[in-house]
This record gives structure tokens, C-alpha cells and sequence, in this order.
């Protein structure tokens, strides 16, 4: 959403969604939310909130847009046992300082029970301290920075650069034949560094060379950094980067006839709607890309249901990209977490607890189960599948599948004694 | 090596036209108004986007290029006639500060027009290339090193040898003078931010198709090229064209020595900071001065 979901937005979407919600009931193509009642619920709201980072350099709306929508379906059949969410998202432009205002205003002056869907490259270092301070949980959608992997507080339903980066390599050096690769990263305090870091030490573990090139996210000369890494002698190059920096490499490799000379593989973010539109023919069957969740157009019953919330009660300009897919998920674990409360008794400790709490929830957009837990790190999703770019689309290649660095040796002991291992 | 080092030359020099580009449409407009237009990046960002749309409404592409340019004009004779003249009386310094706040309503209007999403900019000139010594260079970017040249060889012959241009330098040399010699101030100074953006509107348009079209990442061109400026006293075309071709050449081979690699986008800070201390020996600041 272009601006931030208001009180408003939510009570139109709710108008606009039990108009639809009622018409697409009857056509048999309604989707399916929470306690599935057809009826709108007129309780006492519970205050939840969210924070999404939109502005220049990137979009990370798709989550809190998706938990809105999937909100405003579970408030138009029967909410919390009764009870409406009332969400309040706000944007932090990316910028610290007012990521650290809105949290506050939304924890403190708002006293939300939970944050949900949140993306961002800047909230989640600055507010982790102030959501464990305060006992507050965020269920995360879109993440990127190590802060929201390694908070007790934040649990993110994506699975960032790190593991799908990883990820991506695994599969390069499994079926690709990949030597030494090389991580181009952005020069971005515990993101680029972080995950291009683990990836030489996933390299080294497996007796290959990984090398890392960091570049400044403002940096114009992109085809310098693609002649870089034309210079190190590697066969294979690990796009670290958001989609827009990530295609204007492609492009300047384009213009090299780079296509050939590496094999090129990519984290998540160049699996977006728009990617197809921009790279064209040349990319065709040279380019995998590693996905965090299913893809869009899998035939899963909850990918499915993804689609139908966002077509009944989502906006126009909603993004339909992994992040949003992850905002839903948050969005209906989180609810569903809700519903085995006393709608009486909910405050935000008892939802702390309801949320850490969390073990085993299924999804056929994840790999493996989701779990929260109570713990000082969280990562419950770090399997991923394995795409090709097709020059019209994207064809998977590999299903779900393990990704082993030593980076998850923590999330797996949580597992095991979760018993889920 | 040879090789290796012939690559990376290509390539600065290609990113470093843009930059003289942009520093030439600083240097020009500086001249005659006596404002450094820190919004600038801002109107090429605008430009390039405005571009885009029109292609992406299935226009032709000559038309898409043109609107470019004229949006480049259009935006930056906006603010000359409208906002410019109640400041013709301040110092340099406000002037300049004044062309941020325009550089922040683009950017904030540039948002608010269009979603963040993946976008691109070809031109027809990106397909087709010539090899020189083993490196690959599309037309595109021979393109763009052709016109910081003839834009800088253009702008002296338009300022030498026209009336307009004469009236540019007088009015450069002092505003006051030349409006009691009966010097149009207002026409040729619109004409100069006029120049001056549709320059912004071209280099925009190259730089979404060279480098991406991210309005934030075309905005923030303007250090580079302001830093190109400086190179050239924010007077001298020849000496900014050299400027932001040594800033771009310097950028790329940067990336040879692996610990400074990280640290290119320093390149036009470190140039201009050598500039200003080399053309300052004994004088006064830059900026302390209207010319």
C-alpha cells in the first residue's frame, strides 16, 4: 500500500470486503479466514500493529499489505471469537530514527498485543530491544538484516538473504558444478557482509572458494562491480541484492556477454512478478533463483487461499510478491494462535505467550513446520525450493530442501528440543 | 592485464560522461544565474521516469525521449521563473540550499506518482556495440561519452559566439550591470535553466537505460556531478568534463585494489576535496564568491 494503512483504510476494506466477501461466498470462491462465520465481528477491537519500510531504495509493504487483507477477511467472519483486529501499520521510510518513532507509538501510545507482518531493512535493529524490553512479539514477514534472526522478540516468516543465498549456492554446486563463486552484497551493516560472510564459510566447508564483493547500495558504476568479479576467476556468480540492483548487474553482464562466462544464481528477490518483463529472452535457462516460500502460482490449498484474499479484500496497488505471501502467513498463524485464547482474557502478555507458544503450524507456502518458541534467536524457516528463470516465467527445478551451514546449528538444537527433529 | 585495465577505463569513462554530463548542465546554469541546482539529479530522476511512462503507454520511443528532455525543461524552467527570481538577490550559499527543497518536493512527488517496482529504460542504441581491444561497448555508452563532449564544445561555441550567449556571460559577470545595460535578465536566464534541463532530462534518460532506473539512485547523480563542477571551478566546461571523466575513471579502477573497492562511492568527495584544495591555494572559498 502507497501509504500507510490507517484506521480508515481498515474500516473501508472491511465495508468493501463483506460487499465481496459475501458475493464471492456465493460463487463458492470465498476464501477461507479464521473462524469462517460470514458474519462481521462487533466486539471490543484488539489493537495490533505493524511497520513496513517503503520508500526509496525499496518496497517492503507486501507483508503488512497481505496482513491487512488477510485481517480484514477474519474480521468479516467472526474475528477473534468475536473480537475485530484493529491494525495499525506504519512506514519507516527506511529511516532509523523514525523507525524507532513509529514502534514506540504503536508499542507504547497504541500498547498493541503483537506486531505482525513487518518488513523492513531498518526497524528490526533499531526496535528489537524495545520489543523484548516491553514484552512484545513481532511476527515478521520480510527481513533482511541479522537483528531479526538472532532476537528473542522477532520471528520472521521469511527466511532473508542468508539461508536463501546459501540455498541458492547449495543447489550451484550440487547440479551447476560450481567451483568458486563469488557474493555480490551491499556494503549494508549485518546484511550484505552477514550473509556473503556465511556464504564463504559455506564454500569452505564444502572445500570450494567463496568470495565476497560489497558494494555500496548507492553505487552507479555497476558494471565495475561486474568486472570485478570477472577479475577474481570464479564460475559463478551469487546476486546478494534487492531485485532492482540485482537486474541492473544482469543487464551490465548483458552487455559484457556475460551470460556464459558464469553460472548465475540469485536469493529470492529476483523471484518477483516483474522480473520476467525486465530480463527477457537472454537470461533464459540461466538464472536459478532460490525461493524462500511456494511459488505463486503453486496449487497448495493455502498458496490458494493467499491469492483469493488478496483478490477479495486486498488493494489494487497491493504487491503480490513472496513478502506478501509471508505477510499472510504471519497474518494466519498469528490468528489462529488468537483463537485458542479467552477473547476475554487477551492482552499483550497472554499473546506473547500464545505466539511463543507456537509449535508445529503447517503451511503448504513453507517447507517445513513454523514454530516460535522461547528462545534467544528465531529462524523456524530455512528450507527452500529451487527455481529457473524460463525467459517468460519461472519452472521449478528443485523442491524443498535442506540448506546446511553452520549458521543454523542453534535453530536445529530449538528444533530438536521442540521435538520437531 | 592490459586488457584488464582497458575494461575498466571503458567503463569509468562511460559512467564518468554521465557525471561531466551532469556537471556540465551545473556549469552552464551556474554561469549565467549564479545558482549550484542541488535538484538537478532530482529533474533527471523525473525525466527518466516520466520517459518510462510514456513508453510503458505504448508510445513510440522518439516520443518517450523527447519527453524526457522536454519534462527535464519543463521542471527546471519551473523553478527558474518561479521560485529562482525571489532569491535573485541572496547569496550563493541560500540559493543553492534553496534548489535541496525543490530536490525533496521531486523525490517525495516522484514516490508518490510511482510505486516502487522493477523498471527499465531501452534504447535501441543498447543491443547494438562495438569491440575495441577485447572489451564490448554498447552504442549506448558510446553515446554518452559523445555527447558530454559535444554538449561541452556546443555550450562554448553557443557562449561564444551568439548574442544569447554573450548576454549569459554578462549576466555571469554581474547581474546588476547587465540589467541596466538593457540585458532581457529573466529571458536568458529562464533559457539557461531551460538548457540546463533538458540536459538533466537527456541525462537522466541515459542514465535509467546505462546504469537502472531508480529515481533515488538518478537523484543522488548530482554528487558526482556537482563534485565534476567543482573540478572545473563551476566555471570552466572543459575542466568539469575532465573532472567527472577522471571521477568515473578513478571509481572504476578503484575496484582493482580490493581494500579501497568498497569504498568507491568516496571518489567524488576525495576529487573535489583535492580540487577545491588545489585551485584554492592562497584564495578565497568557492562559494564566498558570486563567480
Amino acid at each position: 500500500m502507497k501509504f500507510s494503512a490507517t484506521l480508515f483504510a481498515g474500516a473501508a476494506t472491511l465495508c468493501l470486503a463483506t460487499t465481496i466477501g459475501s458475493s464471492a461466498a456465493a460463487d463458492g470462491h470465498a476464501p477461507s479466514c479464521g473462524l469462517n462465520t460470514g458474519e462481521a465481528a462487533t466486539g471490543e477491537p484488539i489493537t495490533v500493529g505493524g511497520i513496513n519500510g517503503n520508500a526509496p531504495p525499496g518496497d517492503f509493504s507486501g507483508g503488512t499489505d497481505a496482513a491487512a487483507a488477510y485481517f480484514a477477511c477474519v474480521n468479516a467472519n467472526g474475528g477473534i471469537n468475536g473480537r475485530p483486529i484493529n491494525y495499525l501499520v506504519e512506514n519507516d521510510q527506511w529511516n532509523p530514527e523514525l523507525a524507532g518513532q513509529v514502534a514506540t507509538k504503536l508499542v507504547k501510545d497504541e500498547g498493541v498485543v503483537a506486531l505482525v507482518g513487518n518488513g523492513s531493512v531498518v526497524e528490526m535493529a533499531v526496535n528489537a530491544r524495545l520489543y523484548a524490553d516491553e514484552g512484545v512479539m513481532a511476527m515478521a514477514s520480510g527481513c533482511a538484516i541479522s537483528e531479526c534472526y538472532e532476537s528473542a522478540n522477532i520471528v520472521s516468516t521469511n527466511q532473508g538473504p542468508l539461508p536463501s543465498g546459501i540455498g541458492a549456492l547449495k543447489y550451484a554446486v550440487e547440479e551447476l558444478g560450481t567451483e568458486h563463486a563469488i557474493c555480490i552484497g551491499f556494503n549494508i551493516p549485518n546484511n550484505g557482509g552477514w550473509a556473503c560472510g556465511w556464504m564463504e564459510n559455506y564454500m569452505a566447508s564444502k572445500g570450494k572458494v567463496g568470495t565476497s564483493i560489497l558494494m555500496d547500495p548507492t553505487a552507479v558504476d555497476l558494471n565495475s562491480v561486474y568486472l570485478q568479479a570477472l577479475t577474481e576467476g570464479a564460475d559463478t556468480i551469487l546476486l546478494m541484492l534487492p531485485a532492482a540492483p540485482a537486474i541492473g548487474l544482469l543487464k551490465v553482464a548483458e552487455e559484457q556477454g556475460g551470460r556464459d562466462l558464469f553460472k548465475w544464481v540469485s536469493p529470492t528477490p529476483l523471484y518477483d512478478p516483474g522480473v520476467a518483463d525486465i530480463l527477457g529472452d537472454y537470461w533464459a535457462d540461466n538464472l536459478y533463483i532460490n525461493i524462500e516460500l511456494a511459488q505463486f502460482d503453486s496449487a497448495g490449498a493455502d498458496n490458494q487461499n493467499w491469492i483469493k484474499v488478496m483478490d477479495a479484500y486486498g488493494q489494487a496497488d497491493d504487491r503480490r510478491d513472496t513478502f506478501s505471501q509471508s505477510g499472510y502467513v504471519s497474518a494466519k498463524f498469528f490468528v489462529d494462535a488468537l483463537l485458542a485464547l479467552d477473547p476475554s482474557t487477551i492482552d499483550r502478555d497472554s499473546v506473547t505467550a500464545a505466539i511463543k507458544g507456537i509449535v508445529g503450524a503447517e503451511s503448504d507456502l513453507l517447507c517445513d513446520p513454523y514454530y516460535v518458541g522461547d528462545a534467544d534467536r528465531h529462524m523456524p524457516n530455512h528450507s527452500g525450493r529451487m527455481v529457473k528463470f524460463t525467459g517468460t516465467g519461472f519452472e521449478m527445478v528443485r523442491d524443498c530442501y535442506d540448506i546446511d551451514t553452520e549458521y543454523l546449528e542453534p535453530i536445529l538444537a530449538q528444533e530438536a528440543a521442540l521435538g520437531l527433529r | 592485464m592490459l586488457t584488464v585495465y582497458g575494461l575498466f577505463l571503458v567503463s569509468g569513462l562511460a559512467v564518468g560522461s554521465l557525471y561531466a554530463l551532469g556537471g556540465v548542465g551545473l556549469v552552464i546554469l551556474r554561469r549565467s544565474t549564479g545558482v549550484l541546482n542541488f535538484a538537478y539529479g532530482a529533474i533527471a530522476a523525473a525525466s527518466a521516469m516520466v520517459a518510462w511512462q510514456v513508453a510503458d503507454w505504448g508510445l513510440a520511443g522518439p516520443v518517450a525521449w523527447i519527453s524526457a528532455i522536454v519534462t527535464g525543461v519543463v521542471l527546471s524552467v519551473a523553478y527558474g521563473r518561479l521560485i529562482a527570481p525571489s532569491l535573485a538577490w541572496r547569496e550563493p550559499a541560500v540559493k543553492a540550499i534553496a534548489t535541496l527543497g525543490y530536490m525533496l518536493i521531486l523525490l517525495g512527488l516522484i514516490g508518490l506518482l510511482w510505486e516502487d517496482a522493477l523498471r527499465k529504460i531501452e534504447l535501441p542504441t543498447d543491443k547494438a556495440a562495438v569491440t575495441i581491444a577485447g572489451v564490448r561497448i554498447t552504442v549506448t555508452r558510446l553515446l554518452a561519452f559523445g555527447a558530454s563532449i559535444a554538449a561541452v564544445i556546443g555550450m562554448i561555441f553557443y557562449l561564444d559566439r551568439t548574442r544569447t550567449g554573450l548576454h549569459m556571460r554578462a549576466l555571469a559577470d554581474n547581474r546588476d550591470h547587465a540589467a541596466l545595460l538593457g540585458i532581457p535578465v529573466t529571458k536568458v536566464e529562464s533559457l539557461a535553466w531551460g538548457i540546463s534541463g533538458g540536459l538533466a532530462g537527456f541525462t537522466g534518460l541515459l542514465f535509467g537505460s546505462l546504469v537502472r532506473l531508480e529515481p533515488a539512485v538518478i537523484t543522488f547523480m548530482v554528487i558526482p556531478a556537482i563534485a565534476a563542477a567543482i573540478c572545473g571551478k563551476l566555471s570552466s566546461l572543459q575542466l568539469t568534463l575532465l573532472g567527472g571523466l577522471a571521477i568515473g575513471v578513478i571509481e572504476a579502477m578503484m575496484t582493482l585494489y580490493k581494500p579501497l573497492a568498497p569504498l568507491r562511492t568516496m571518489t567524488p568527495f576525495i576529487v573535489a576535496g583535492l580540487a577545491i584544495l588545489w585551485m584554492q591555494r592562497g584564495q578565497r572559498l568557492t562559494f564566498a564568491t558570486e563567480t
